[in-house]
């Protein structure tokens, strides 16, 4: 994934198109994944997902998705329902359409207007982020 | 020496022509060799071996999809039961325009280029996957009412529309999405669902229709259903499927992966 995707801006319009090229695992809106699910590369849910999330890459939850499972993930946008808490490397986007029922734990986050968020939001400094990986 | 394998419905009339040309070719290039023509009569399994311990040069399907199908499941039984070398490198010479979407993935879209191909000799290490006791290279199909996908212990996929899964290895699509690139050299299939109600690409939004997962091992469940392997072969579920073994492929420069 090219760097330029990595910044913050990586969920604005003119990006997501290329995004979504970029995506190795779509979850489309008819699609029920049950269990833990571990990727590698960036992953789209547009359907619904029970259990848990990982992966290295970005994850995108869309608008219409239902999320009972716990995520991690290096960035992610988030649009749809999620129950569970989300755990995130980088830059959480919360869309307007969002409902998270969970924590929140970030290095840096956005919450649209209309947004849903009951649960605890902490923020994981890149300083400190830093430190543990190197103990 | 060449083993041209000639499946049976050549042998219509239709295309005595084109059969004609292809010998031609084939005999100014000098690749003739022996031509064995098969039939309800004619054991695959046995001639394909046969040939193999014979020491032929390279086996060719003369036919279309479903001739490649039966004859990589030969040469592959062929070399488990008699620890026969696979090295041995395999052709196709599509016969006929239906039905011949793997030799097309593969860059020979005309039989009459087919000869060209072959004596260029490109060959590639093209993965070839299994389901339950059967082999495949291209795809394998099952309607989505019904089917679970179990991804080992970790997941499991329901659909919940109507549709068709494919587990592909090599693609013989034309209309994938595109962030799907089946590799037929990578040992990772590409489940891609596609399911009715398609609408065009939306803002933030992958089409609603179509899934994608990379995986390199599954299990394909539906009690009703069965699974078409290659276009080609019916095999009943449940059944795992993963890359097993690499076969030596001669493609065309036109290959599309």
């Amino acid at each position: 994934m090219g760097e330029a995707l990595l910044t913050k801006n990586m969920f604005k319009k003119q990006d997501d198109r290329e995004k979504i090229k970029e995506v190795e695992t779509i979850i489309g809106p008819s699609i029920k994944v049950k269990g833990n699910f571990n990727g590698q590369g960036n992953i789209v849910v547009e359907g619904s997902l029970e259990g848990s999330l990982k992966t290295n890459g970005d994850v995108f939850i869309g608008d219409k998705a239902k999320i009972t499972a716990s995520i991690e993930a290096h960035e992610a946008r988030i649009g749809g329902e999620v129950n569970g808490n989300i755990k995130v490397k980088k830059y959480v986007e919360v869309a307007a359409s969002a409902k998270i029922f969970g924590d929140i734990e970030c290095s840096s986050i956005s919450v649209e207007q209309g947004a849903i968020f009951n649960g605890k939001c902490s923020m994981v400094s890149e300083k400190k982020e830093a430190k543990e990986e190197i103990n | 020496m060449h083993v041209y394998l000639y499946d049976e419905y050549v042998n219509k009339k239709k295309y005595d022509n084109v059969l004609a040309r292809i010998e031609t070719r084939i005999t100014d290039l000098g690749l003739n060799g022996k031509i064995i023509r098969l039939g309800v009569m004619k054991n695959i399994g046995e001639a394909v071996e046969s040939e193999m311990k014979r020491g032929a040069k390279t086996i060719v399907a003369v036919g279309d999809d479903r001739t490649v199908n039966k004859i990589i499941n030969a040469m592959i039984k062929a070399e488990i039961h008699s620890q026969l070398s696979a090295e041995i490198p395999f052709g196709i010479i599509p016969i006929g325009k239906e039905n011949n979407k793997i030799a097309d993935s593969l860059g020979i879209s005309e039989a009459e280029e087919a000869g060209d191909v072959l004596s260029a000799r490109r060959i590639e290490k093209l993965d070839i996957a299994q389901a339950g006791n059967h082999y495949f290279l291209s795809q394998a199909k099952i309607e989505s009412r019904g089917t679970t996908v179990e991804i080992g212990k970790d997941y499991s996929i329901e659909i919940m529309e109507t549709g068709e899964i494919n587990v592909i290895n090599l693609s013989v699509f034309s209309n994938l999405p595109e962030n799907a690139n089946p590799n037929p050299q990578d040992g990772v299939l590409e489940l891609y669902i596609k399911t009715k109600g398609a609408r065009t690409l939306k803002q933030f939004a992958p089409q609603e229709n179509q899934s994608l997962f990379s995986l390199k091992k599954l299990t394909l469940i539906n009690k009703k259903s069965s699974i078409i392997l290659d276009n080609a072969i019916e095999i009943a579920t449940p059944a795992e499927i993963s890359v097993v073994k690499k076969l030596n492929i001669i493609v065309g420069k036109e290959r599309k992966f």
